[in-house]
């Protein structure tokens, strides 16, 4: 064990390799508030990496409800349970990360799903938690009864546990953007790292014997394109680009800023000690105690930060980017009422208005002769 | 009683409770594998051919030396039988199974049994055996792995999506289109595209005509396949668990006539023990006959 920095927990941590930075990091942001959970992205992913014999219930990437719905089943409560309640105090993490609770023998506090636990890929959806409506409600935040939509895929985690759990070194971040692999043609199926994978990203194919798992569309990448799963976002939830560590956060890289400066984007799970490198900005209508075990102590501030985007222009003007192309935004730049994008070369990519221009139609057109209808 | 005493004596003393039992008398080698010059190479586990060959008990140990490790020992021991025809070496190894597990899939494990042989002997390896834990830089082993899995496939399961999960129903792949006639080059090197371990001929995806694999080693996580697989195979279920022959070259430079080391391991499926969760010899003194 070596004892490594995590600044998403605020302190040094145990874990089973030295630090070892890549070039730079593989990062995305998702607004869980513009999810609707339609899973275009989960289609996207399967027809392009997982239809193959032996990968019929793998789910690189997937959309679950929460709080009731998990793939596989129970995947975050049940490591939740085998952490049991543990401190923060401030932005510290005073408990116990999931390589400092490893029982003797292991590599990590780990635990693997049955094979029944992958057979509920919609385990409640849409079901509702909180207070039961009686004699009607009012509108209030956060909702008295709520659900939310989690969108997940591999966190390309700093600290993979995945990588951590695996006794023959099968797996490897890549130190050019530190993508996570499994080397399929080392990779003996002994299946240590769905084992050690807190948020269970790693699948087994029974009919190669080996373990697979999101790829981060590394194809793409290297062509500064973003993945096929945010790509096909209709709710234009996401944007893939690449995060620093917090004192070298470039104020105009939009995944720097939005983690880094105004904090409105948080880890899932930072407790488990991986430093994972999805960032959510998380949902305004759930309770927040709830939140703050999923996305760590920020997540009041960030809820705060998110509401007043209205009146923030940088930062609703970011989040207009989201999925209005497919090229990765390096840097991004406000000109008055329009964002703008570039490339890794400062080229422009695209520009959006902040906020999209309204047309009002009268009743009839009379130079057409029609009454438009709404279609939508 | 003296422990250690007890431990020595055991051996004996089954071999005179046998010698006394009305059924035939098995013949025992308490210390070391004895491989039995034979020009015949039994090949099957039911061969009538082992029932000539002295039976070892090897312990077995918990793997507690690199994560993961086995804290709760499982497979307590095993009997170790080799017959050798001057080139060639088959082993018989016969172990209780409680629950038998001949399937893989998410959390399935398979049974499983491996050997393992120094690399080289005699002249060309000076010096003490490598360690016994898989090997070490500089000295090398040799290992066969035979897994009940692939010897269900061999013995004529499917290795189909369909023979693991009868019930499952999957509307479309996409390299078995219409468009592809089954078992064309393009269809089959179309289908390869989606099954990546395959594709980068990890040895682990099949397609398979034998339930054993060649690797080597060089300590704990350097394992790696051999060149290529010339071991062959052949496991049975018993009544209490398996039995398995596995016949493979002699290492280089292990002649008749002289002395080496082999270690065995188990591994339950139904435990959960796979890759490092196993259970393990240390090194047993193996004895190749010379010319009758």
């Amino acid at each position: 064990m070596a004892l490594v920095r995590n600044w998403q927990i605020g302190r040094s941590m145990s874990y089973w390799y030295p630090e070892s930075r890549p070039q730079r990091q593989f990062a995305a942001v998702f607004d869980v508030n513009k999810c609707i959970a339609c899973q275009t992205c989960t289609i996207a992913c399967k027809t392009t990496w997982t239809s193959g014999k032996g990968q019929e219930y793998m789910l690189f990437n997937n959309v679950e409800t929460k709080p009731y719905g998990y793939y596989p089943l129970g995947w975050d409560v049940k490591v939740l349970e085998k952490l049991g309640p543990q401190p923060w105090e401030g932005g510290r993490y005073a408990g116990r990360t999931i390589f400092e609770a490893a029982e003797a023998g292991e590599r990590t506090a780990g635990w693997r799903p049955d094979e029944l636990d992958y057979s509920y890929p919609n385990v409640g959806e849409d079901d509702c938690a909180g207070q039961a409506i009686v004699n009607g409600a009012y509108y209030q935040l956060p909702h008295l009864s709520w659900f939310f939509y989690l969108a997940r895929i591999c966190n390309h985690c700093t600290y993979p546990a995945c990588l951590a759990s695996c006794p023959r070194g099968s797996i490897y971040k890549r130190p050019e953007d530190g993508i996570v692999l499994v080397d399929q043609g080392r990779c003996r199926g002994y299946q240590e790292c769905v084992r050690g994978c807190p948020y269970k990203k790693v699948f087994f194919n029974p009919m190669t014997g080996t373990s697979e798992k999101c790829i981060a569309c590394f194809p793409k990448i290297e062509q500064g394109l973003s993945p096929q799963c945010f790509l096909n976002c209709i709710g234009k939830i996401r944007s893939a680009g690449f995060v620093h560590l917090p004192e070298k956060a470039d104020a105009e890289n939009p995944i720097d800023y939005l983690v880094h400066v105004r904090k409105v984007a948080l880890p899932l799970f930072p407790q488990l000690g991986l430093e994972p490198n999805v960032y959510y900005v998380p949902p305004l209508h759930a309770p927040e105690p709830f939140l703050e075990q999923m996305f760590g102590p920020g997540v009041h501030e960030a809820l705060r930060t998110y509401r007043n985007a209205r009146n923030d222009p940088d930062l609703a003007g970011l989040i207009a980017l989201f999925g209005s192309t497919e090229r990765i935004i390096h840097r991004f730049k406000r000109r008055g009422e329009t964002m703008y994008g570039y490339d890794d070369r400062g080229s422009e990519i695209l520009h959006v208005p902040i906020t999209e221009p309204v047309q009002v139609l009268t009743a009839f057109d009379p130079r057409r002769g029609v009454a438009p209808a709404n279609i939508t | 009683m003296d422990r250690s005493l007890t431990k020595a004596a055991l051996p004996c003393m089954i071999a005179a409770a046998l010698a006394c039992s009305g059924r035939p008398q098995r013949a025992v080698s308490p210390a070391e594998v004895r491989a039995v010059r034979s020009a015949h190479l039994p090949a099957t586990p039911d061969d009538p051919a082992w029932a000539r060959v002295p039976v070892h008990p090897a312990q077995l140990l918990p793997q507690d030396v690199v994560e993961p490790r086995v804290l709760a020992p499982t497979t307590a021991s095993l009997e170790a039988q080799a017959v050798t025809d001057g080139a060639s070496i088959a082993f018989r190894l016969t172990w209780a199974a409680p629950a038998r597990s001949d399937r893989t899939g998410p959390a399935i494990f398979s049974d499983a049994c491996a050997l393992q042989l120094p690399a080289t002997n005699g002249l060309d390896a000076p010096g003490p055996a490598p360690n016994p834990m898989m090997g070490e830089a500089g000295r090398p082993v040799e290992i066969t792995y035979w897994r009940a899995t692939w010897q269900a496939t061999v013995d004529g399961r499917p290795d189909t999506l369909a023979a693991l999960y009868p019930n499952a129903k999957v509307d479309h792949y996409p390299f078995e289109s219409a468009s592809l006639a089954p078992g064309s080059p393009e269809q089959l090197a179309m289908a390869k595209r989606y099954a990546p371990a395959r594709a980068l001929g990890n040895t682990m995806a099949g397609p398979r005509d034998r339930p054993v694999q060649d690797l080597a080693a060089s300590g704990p996580g350097t394992l790696r396949p051999a060149d290529r697989t010339v071991s062959t195979g052949a496991g049975k279920a018993t009544t209490t668990g398996w039995s398995v022959v596995i016949v493979r070259p002699l290492p280089k430079g292990l002649v008749t006539g002289s002395r080496s080391q082999v270690a065995f391991a188990v591994w339950q499926g139904s435990k959960g023990e796979v890759g490092a969760r196993k259970m393990r010899s240390g090194w047993i003194p193996l004895a190749v006959e010379g010319r009758q």
